[in-house]
Order: C-alpha cells, then sequence, then structure tokens
C-alpha cells in the first residue's frame, strides 16, 4: 500500500493511486485508508487530496465503506480533492454519489489538468488567508441551497434542486431559458421565499430571512434588468449601496457638519476606490438615466460591490453588451474574485465566457438541475448538450 | 461670463459635496439671504409684509414638507391640511395648558404631534402605493379634521368653533407686527430648510430617493423600507405641522379647522408640481409662484376692465383662477415635469455659457 | 331593535349608494379603457349637470336640453383627449392623475364663468316621497326617487356590461386599458377609442348628474361627490363595473348605518371620513378590491 500513497510536499497533495485496483472487501478499503491516515497524521498537517481513479474497481458492496471513509479521512486531513477518472462508469457513480451526498466531484480528465485544478484552488485558499479546512473541501461550502421548490400559483418555476458554492470561487448557474435560473438566483438573494427547501448560508439556515436581512449577511447582486436608482447620480447610485456601513440617522444628517460630514468623506473616499477600480470617474455626476447600457450595469456592479459582499450574485451581467464591453465585464468579474476572494454566483448565456471563468456549474432546464460539475465535466456532459440543442 | 466655473477646483471630497460649489452661488445666496433678513424688513409695507411675504414662506414651509414625503420619498400625499391642522391646534392646547414653555419649544411639540399622526396615517404605505395610496392619506385628510372639529378638547370647548391664537412672546419680545411677525417666519423657515437640506443631500435623502425609485432595489441592498418610508411620513409631517402653527399664529391669527381643508391640500401639492418636484429650491418657487398668482390675477382685472370698459363680475376672479391654476398644472406636467427648479437649472446652464451659444 | 327602523336606514342606504355607483361607473369606464384615474369625473359631472339645467331654466325643450348636454360632453371628451391625454402618453400613472387634478379644476372654473355660480333647484318629474304602497305593507318609507334612480343605474350599468363583453369597440377598449403600446401596435386607433370612451364617460356624467342634481340641487358641492367615488372604486376595484355596484351598495349602506347607530356616541358627521377609513382598511387586506385584479410585480 506504500507505493499508492504517495506524499507531495511541494504542492501539499496527497496522491492516492487507486489506478488498476480493486476494493472487494471493506478489508482492503480499511487497509488502504488506515494507511493514508498514518502518513498524513504524522505529518501533522493537512493536504489537498489527488484522487486517480482509473480502472479502479470498487465493488458496490462495499461502497458505502468506501466513502464514508473517505469522508472521515477529508475531515480529519482534507483541504480540497480532486480526481481523475477516465472510466464512464466510475465517473457516473461518483457524481451520483456527489449528488446525494452534496460534494464536489471535482472530476478531471487528465492528471495534469487535475493538478492544475488543485494549484489554482491553492491560490484561492491562500488569498482568503483561510486555511479553509473542511468545509470547503466541498462538502458544505459558504452557500448551500437544499431541495428548493418554488410555486408562482401554479406554476412551478424550481422543482427540486440543490447545490452548494465554495468560498472564493465563480460558480455560474446556465441553462435554457426559462429554466428557473433567474429565479434561482432571487431565492438566494431572499427575494422570494421557497415553498419548500433550505438556504444555508456559511453553515447556517437562512431560509426565512427577509431581503435586507440577507443584504446584511454579506449577499450583493445585480439584476437582469438594470435596478438603477434613475432618479439619482451614478455617485449617489454607489453611495447607496454604502447604506450598510453608513453610521448615523437622520438627526446627525440634519446637524451636517461634524459626524455626518467625517461619514460622508469616509464613504466617499471608498466609494471612489471602486470608481477607479471600475473606470466609470467620467460619468460619476452623471444622472444614471442618461448613462448608455453597458455603463449602466457597471454602475450597478460598482453599487453591488460597494457592500463589500461576502457572496456576490450577477444575474445576466453581460447581457446586451458587445465584444469590448464583455470583455471589461469579464476582467472586473475576475479581478474582483482575484483580489477580494468574493464568490460569486453568475448567470450567463455566453458559454465561452461561462467556460472560461468558472470554477463550477450548475445547469438547470425546466425548474430542475440536470447537471453540474466542473466546466469540462459539463461540456461534455450530453444531458447538456440535449437540452441545449434539443434531442439531436 | 459672469457665470464660470473655471478656476474653482474642488480638493477634497468635502469641498466637492458642498451646496454651493460655485462661487457665485454662493455670493447669489448671500446676496438673497441679506435682503431677505435685513433689507426687506427695513423698507417692506405692511401689506406685502402681513399678506404676501409671511403666508409665502409658511406655504413654502409646507411644500417643503410635502416634497420630503411626495417628491424624495415617493410617496404621493392628499392629507397635508390636516397635519398642518393638527401642528395648529397642538401649539394651541400646549400654550393654553402650558403656558410656561417657550412657544418655539410649543410649536417644536406641535410638529411631532403631528409627526406622530403622519406615522400612524403612513403606515398603509408598507402595503399599498400610488394613488392608492393617496385615498388613504384622503382618508386621513378627512378623519383629522372631523376629529378636530368633534373632539371638544382640541378647540378647549369653543362653542363658536373658532379660537383665537395666543400672541407670540419669546424672551419678554412679543412678535405682534408685520415686521416682527416676518423675521420670526422667516427664521424659522430658514433654519428648517437648512435642515432639510442637510437631510436630504446625505444618506436619509438616498435611503428615500432610493424607496422612491426602485424600493425593491432599495431592499435587497439592505435599506430597511418600513423604517425608511415611515420616517419619510414623520419628518414630513413634522415640517407640515410646524407650517400649521404658523400658519395660524402668525398669518391667520386665529385657530380653526376651515382654514385646513382639502383645497389646501391640493393647492399645497400644486406647488410641489409647479415648483419642482423632489427640489428645495422648486418648494420655495412653487410656493412664490401659487402664492403671487391670485394677487397678479386680480391686479391685472382693473386695467383689463378699463381696457374693455366692463365691470367684471365678482366671481370671475376666483373662476379664473380655478381655471388658471389647472392649467398651469396641466401645462408643467407635459411641457416640465420637474417644475420651474428645472427650468432654474437650465437657465444657469445656459447662463455657464452665455455670451457663447455652446 | 325597531327592525322597520333599521331596514328603512338600511334601504335608504343601499339606495344612495347606487347614486355613488353612477359616479362611480366613470371613473370605471376612463380606467377600463385608458388606465387613467380620472379625477375630473366629479367636475365632468359638474359640469353636465349644470349645463342641463341651466338649458332647462332657459326653457329649452328636457331632451333637446339633454342632447346638448351630451354634445357638450362629447366636445369636452375630445377636447380633453387632444389637450390633456395625447401629450401624457406613456407618462407614469400619477402624471395623469395629477394631470386630471388639474383638470377638475379647469373644469369646476369653466362651468362656473359660462353659467354662474349660483345652487339650482332640478327637477324631473320624480317625487321624493315615499312609496305609498312599501310603506302601508311593510310600514317602511322609501323614496320613489332613490328607487327610480336605482332603476336608472341599473339600465345604465347593464347596457354597459353588455357594451363591453359583446361589441368590437368594447373589446378594443380593453385591449387599449391593458397596454397603449401593444393596443397601438395591433392597429387600434387609440385616440378615436379613447375620444369614445371619455364621450361615454361623460354620458354618464351626466346621467349621474342629472340624479344628483334632482336630489341635491346642482352647486358646487357636487364637485365632491366624486370624492366620496374613490372608496367604492376600492372597495369594488378600479376595473369592474360590477365592482363599482357593489362597492357603491356598500359604501352607501355603512355610511347611513354608521352615521344613524354610530353616530350618536361621537356627535355625528361620520358620513365625512367614514367611507375613507372603511376603504383603507380594506386596501390592507385585499388592495385589489373585491372583484380587481391582482398585480404582480415582477423583477
Amino acid at each position: 500500500m506504500r507505493d499508492r500513497v504517495i506524499l507531495h510536499d511541494n504542492i501539499d497533495a496527497m496522491e492516492a493511486d487507486f489506478s488498476g485496483m480493486t476494493f472487494a472487501t471493506e478489508a482492503q478499503v480499511d487497509e488502504f485508508y488506515d494507511e493514508a491516515d498514518r502518513r498524513m497524521e504524522a505529518t501533522g498537517k493537512r493536504w489537498y487530496f489527488l484522487v486517480i481513479y482509473t480502472d479502479c474497481v470498487v465493488v458496490p458492496e462495499v461502497w458505502d465503506r468506501f466513502a464514508a471513509r473517505g469522508k472521515n479521512t477529508n475531515i480529519k486531513y482534507g483541504l480540497g480533492t480532486v480526481r481523475v477518472g477516465t472510466s464512464a462508469g466510475t465517473r457516473d457513480t461518483i457524481r451520483q454519489r456527489a449528488q446525494r451526498d452534496m460534494f464536489r466531484a471535482n472530476i478531471y480528465e487528465s492528471r495534469d489538468s487535475a493538478i492544475l485544478a488543485l494549484g489554482e484552488m491553492r491560490k484561492r485558499h491562500e488569498t482568503l488567508g483561510a486555511t479553509a479546512g473542511a468545509p470547503a473541501a466541498g462538502s458544505e461550502g459558504i452557500v448551500r441551497v437544499d431541495d428548493i421548490h418554488l410555486n408562482f400559483g401554479g406554476v412551478k418555476a424550481i422543482a427540486g434542486v440543490g447545490f452548494g458554492v465554495n468560498r472564493g470561487e465563480i460558480s455560474s448557474i446556465i441553462g435554457p431559458n426559462g429554466a428557473g435560473k433567474s429565479s434561482m438566483l432571487n431565492v438566494i438573494s431572499g427575494f422570494y421565499r421557497p415553498s419548500r427547501g433550505r438556504i444555508y448560508f456559511e453553515g447556517r439556515d437562512r431560509t426565512h430571512l427577509a431581503a435586507h436581512d440577507v443584504a446584511r449577511l454579506g449577499f450583493a447582486r445585480t439584476f437582469q434588468n438594470i435596478a438603477l436608482f434613475k432618479g439619482m447620480s451614478t455617485l449617489d447610485n454607489i453611495m447607496t449601496g454604502r447604506s450598510l456601513k453608513i453610521k448615523g440617522n437622520f438627526l446627525t444628517d440634519a446637524l451636517y457638519w461634524g459626524f455626518a460630514q467625517k461619514e460622508e468623506t469616509a464613504q466617499r473616499q471608498h466609494v471612489e476606490k471602486i470608481i477607479d477600480f471600475l473606470e466609470i470617474q467620467a460619468i460619476r455626476k452623471t444622472p444614471v438615466g442618461k448613462l448608455p447600457y453597458g455603463l449602466q450595469k457597471r454602475v450597478e456592479l460598482a453599487r453591488a460591490l460597494a457592500m463589500e459582499p461576502k457572496v456576490l450574485l450577477l444575474d445576466e451581467p453581460m447581457a446586451g453588451m458587445n465584444v469590448e464591453e464583455k470583455e471589461d465585464m469579464v476582467r472586473f468579474i475576475l479581478d474582483v474574485n482575484d483580489q477580494w476572494g468574493t464568490t460569486i454566483i453568475l448567470i450567463e448565456h455566453d458559454m465561452g465566457v461561462v467556460m472560461d471563468i468558472s470554477h463550477y456549474v450548475v445547469v438547470m432546464d425546466h425548474g430542475g438541475k440536470i447537471a453540474e460539475g466542473t466546466p469540462g465535466e459539463v461540456k461534455a456532459d450530453p444531458v447538456v448538450i440535449r437540452a441545449y440543442l434539443g434531442a439531436h | 461670463m459672469l457665470y464660470r466655473e473655471a478656476g474653482q477646483f474642488k480638493t477634497t471630497y468635502a469641498g466637492d459635496q458642498q451646496v454651493f460649489p460655485i462661487r457665485q452661488d454662493r455670493i447669489g445666496v448671500a446676496v438673497v439671504l441679506v435682503v431677505a433678513f435685513v433689507v426687506v424688513p427695513l423698507i417692506g409695507n405692511q401689506y406685502w409684509l402681513s399678506a404676501i411675504l409671511t403666508p409665502f414662506l409658511i406655504f413654502a414651509l409646507a411644500t417643503l414638507g410635502l416634497n420630503i414625503l411626495t417628491g424624495y420619498a415617493g410617496q404621493l400625499s392628499l392629507g397635508t391640511a390636516a397635519f398642518m391642522a393638527v401642528g395648529a391646534f397642538m401649539a394651541f392646547n400646549f400654550e393654553l395648558r402650558a403656558p410656561w414653555m417657550p412657544i418655539l419649544v410649543s410649536f417644536a411639540l406641535a410638529g411631532l404631534c403631528a409627526a406622530a399622526v403622519g406615522v400612524a396615517f403612513g403606515l398603509p404605505s408598507l402595503r399599498i402605493k400610488g394613488f392608492y395610496l393617496a385615498v388613504a392619506t384622503l382618508a386621513c385628510q378627512f378623519f383629522v379634521l372631523w376629529a378636530l372639529q368633534r373632539i371638544g378638547w382640541f378647540t378647549n370647548h369653543s362653542a363658536s368653533g373658532v379660537i383665537t391664537a395666543q400672541k407670540v412672546v419669546i424672551l419678554g419680545y412679543a412678535f405682534d407686527t408685520p415686521a416682527t411677525k416676518y423675521m420670526l417666519t422667516l427664521g424659522i423657515v430658514t433654519v428648517l430648510a437648512v435642515l432639510a437640506k442637510n437631510m436630504l443631500r446625505s444618506e436619509t435623502g438616498r435611503k428615500f430617493m432610493a424607496v422612491r425609485d426602485m424600493d425593491l432595489a432599495a431592499e435587497v441592498i439592505g435599506i430597511r423600507m418600513m423604517q425608511t418610508k415611515l420616517l419619510a411620513f414623520a419628518i414630513s409631517s413634522f415640517y407640515c405641522g410646524v407650517a400649521g402653527a404658523l400658519y395660524a399664529f402668525t398669518y391667520l391669527g386665529t385657530v380653526e379647522p376651515e382654514a385646513f381643508t382639502l383645497d389646501l391640500s391640493f393647492r399645497i401639492l400644486f406647488m410641489v408640481i409647479v415648483g419642482g418636484v423632489g427640489s428645495i429650491l422648486g418648494s420655495f418657487l412653487g410656493a412664490a409662484f401659487i402664492t403671487l398668482l391670485p394677487i397678479f390675477l386680480n391686479t391685472m382685472a382693473h386695467p383689463i376692465e378699463e381696457l374693455l370698459g366692463v365691470t367684471l363680475p365678482a366671481g370671475l376672479m376666483s373662476n379664473l383662477e380655478l381655471i388658471v391654476f389647472g392649467a398651469l398644472i396641466i401645462f408643467f406636467l407635459i411641457v416640465e415635469p420637474h417644475g420651474l427648479a428645472r427650468l432654474w437649472q437650465i437657465g444657469k446652464e445656459k447662463l455657464r455659457l452665455w455670451p457663447f451659444p455652446h | 331593535m325597531n327592525w322597520q327602523f333599521f331596514l328603512e336606514v338600511l334601504v335608504g342606504g343601499l339606495l344612495a349608494g347606487v347614486m355613488y355607483s353612477l359616479v362611480a361607473l366613470g371613473f370605471v369606464l376612463i380606467y377600463k379603457a385608458s388606465g387613467v384615474f380620472n379625477f375630473a369625473q366629479g367636475a365632468m359631472v359638474f359640469l353636465a349637470a349644470l349645463t342641463f339645467v341651466s338649458l332647462l331654466e332657459r326653457g329649452v325643450n328636457f331632451w333637446l336640453a339633454i342632447a346638448i348636454a351630451l354634445a357638450v360632453m362629447v366636445v369636452l371628451g375630445i377636447a380633453i383627449e387632444r389637450l390633456v391625454l395625447r401629450p401624457l402618453v406613456n407618462q407614469p400613472q400619477i402624471t395623469l392623475f395629477m394631470a386630471t387634478i388639474g383638470l377638475s379644476f379647469v373644469l369646476e372654473g369653466l362651468s362656473q364663468l359660462v353659467w354662474g355660480s349660483q345652487p339650482h333647484g332640478l327637477e324631473i318629474g320624480i317625487p321624493d316621497v315615499p312609496m305609498q304602497w312599501l310603506a302601508d305593507t311593510l310600514g317602511i318609507n322609501v323614496s320613489q326617487f332613490d328607487v327610480f334612480a336605482a332603476v336608472v343605474a341599473g339600465i345604465l350599468v347593464a347596457a354597459l356590461a353588455v357594451f363591453f363583453q359583446t361589441t368590437r369597440i368594447g373589446r378594443a377598449l380593453r385591449a387599449v386599458a391593458d397596454d397603449h403600446q401593444a393596443a397601438l401596435a395591433v392597429g387600434i386607433p387609440l385616440r378615436q377609442i379613447w375620444a369614445i370612451v371619455w364621450t361615454v364617460a361623460g354620458f354618464v356624467a351626466l346621467v349621474a348628474g342629472i340624479m344628483w342634481g334632482a336630489r341635491n340641487g346642482v352647486q358646487y358641492a357636487l364637485t365632491f361627490i366624486a370624492l366620496k367615488a374613490l372608496p367604492v372604486l376600492i372597495l369594488g376595484g378600479f376595473e369592474s363595473v360590477a365592482g363599482a355596484i357593489v362597492g357603491g351598495l356598500i359604501v352607501g349602506a355603512s355610511e347611513k348605518l354608521a352615521e344613524v347607530y354610530l353616530g350618536p356616541y361621537v356627535g355625528g358627521g361620520l358620513e365625512s371620513w367614514f367611507p375613507y377609513v372603511l376603504a383603507l382598511a380594506f386596501l390592507l387586506v385585499r388592495p385589489e378590491g373585491l372583484f380587481g385584479e391582482k398585480r404582480i410585480e415582477r423583477v
């Protein structure tokens, strides 16, 4: 067993090489995991897991044991898992289990792409400065929705959808029109109350919170049909994003000079940083109603960023933009994720963008979830292809 | 040429956030204040002070109050006169039952009572919008007026229903001439206008405007709808209440329900529309316009009579007033929905370029 | 409790409510067809009644006077469409509402400018006396006039309902009420439709004006009846003809009953605010009214 467990010190990864192995008895499962546990215990630190499933056979009777030991090891020593498994059967089994037990399958085609993904995961965790720990290994995530059902009168907008989003990642929800994506986003942002199901934030149930309390938790969002305050300037719109952070009340406002003025100036400084970041200095005093569509979307993003959110929900941020505007927007989104480690949930139709920037993709159709996984997995999934292109 | 910003840079955010960033504006405002506080009381005649300027200031204050609620926070209200009535009656009662209290404090407390009524009748705004809300405020208008008339405590069980307002005496000094009443009103209105401007250009104002423009988006940002809407009602009603108290104490001299009918509510709404929704300057402009219009029409009557050689019937002027008011409303709504304030702004922008065309 | 008295008050209230419904009908018509809440409806009632009664006083034949008054309302309708509605196409509802407030002032001033401001009495031949056989059989007093008004309102409502449901113009009106631009897109002649609607509303205003004028005299206070129609509309829903009737009945009955039974405890005068507070309470529970349509806001 020794040579099946390889510790790569330089990338803090434990490679579990199951290739060609057969697990037929629980004893065999335990033998492997005991070895792995012992080795990692001796180092006294946590590891990323790189699991090679090529030509590996796990007999159905021992799958539960296999999964339970794996989860156990993950909780004790894990930082994040990537898997390599080229057999279709194995892939399917893992995915099914991932859906049922709510963890990330994270399956990659080759060892190299898996290691690349591992590297990105590390970088993300570094940006966040946290050790992340077992929960970030994919079983809980910063946001999790469980079995969400949403009805409007007789119309079922969402029927039993659940998935998790990891801290610091960009996750996309894609699907044909009318799939329920915006509704899902509305549920996550607290706009709609699901008729059934739960929403968890950082492990705690927040299903029944109202929209403004959800904002307080650290959620910000943009809307499909821009929801800017048309009567105010760009600067004022972004300043409204500081509503939760700004101190004072109407009395201190009325006696402006002194406390309120200091607050205004301090908040203004913060807002100006965002204005610089999104390159909208020239339009700060313009009433937003006069701005072209692309700029309005940027201002809406600025307003969302002003809230210093932990989770940013973007509803079709690139809709109606030309190529240059899209590139700008992609650059901003990536910068936000890179520099501030903000978790991003994105609804977008541009497949190129989605596949390029997402760490994880959830595919919806007719109110249900039809697939999920890394961009590579989803792109190759026949169910997804059929949903988008029709029966042929 | 004169009205140029060239050379006036702002190097601090505080400087950029000034109310009057352009120096010429600051000079202009200073001039207006000097004229208002110093020149007018010295040279103004009785008639102008007591019948035109004082009511103008009072209406401007009420218009400001309504503008806060309808213009900035987007909650349509037809109950302005009722809030003014509460202010007037409560000021009377405070003066009557607690004569040791300074009258300014009575005014302030009366304003607070109006604010309380405002919050009570503003509660429906949490569920209803637009002209449904207007109908709810109508309920307020009728109910409050009825209550003030029927419940004897308010009128101190006066037999005639018309009560005389007490004299305004502050620190021994009696404000009983047109000039002193004007100064008192001017002082109070100026202070409240400054406070309003401060509130509306900071977070409070932004919250109001957010709720007005798109309340659902405001919620998502974390703005609490209930508190914001009720605060708007409270502040607005406070202003209207103080205006009502001033109306009774420095203008009418009496406290009577008939002065605060639905008609007055509409008048103030017209001042908001004509002056400019969502603008403090507009409140003053609108109040001035509507206050001066009947006087203008009346003074026109004489030359027209002479010109045409006829004596115009008595009711003609008042009917003409109605027609002109209504036509003006429609005109402004069609041509410049943002009222005189916007016209003023456009004028200023043209002035920046003058004498060049662009 | 004296049941006969209660019945009398109730029936009296219901019949008064029918009169409110007559005015509310005009509102509903215009709102249904143009989405505009016509605050000037009361002023239109006033103008129609004043024109009619002034013509009568100048010796014009009854039916001719009606025809002329109707013609005036038609002209008015066209003028309103041209001068007020057309420039304000696609403005938010609130703007149109405020424009109709302005319009009401213009009409009030105009009416009195042309015809003078004195109150006029109006006789249409139905006396305001109790119906004899009801008094004899059930011992209650119900005014003949009120019953006549109820019958007239009933006929009017039936005619309008048929008009809206079955005729092509009726359908077009409903389309216009839903979405101006969409209606234009399918080729509905918006301007003509609006002119027609405001004319029909003018006719309804004339009938209401005659009824109210005969009851209370034609005077400036007539314009305030329109305000009473607002609670009727809230209870019944702004878009429903049936709602206007039901709402009117509820308002009329509750107003009278409240005045008679609760009034003595609070010094009277309940009529001035009771329907509004009732409407307010209703709004909190069911904002779209009994017969109105629920509006869903999409994000």
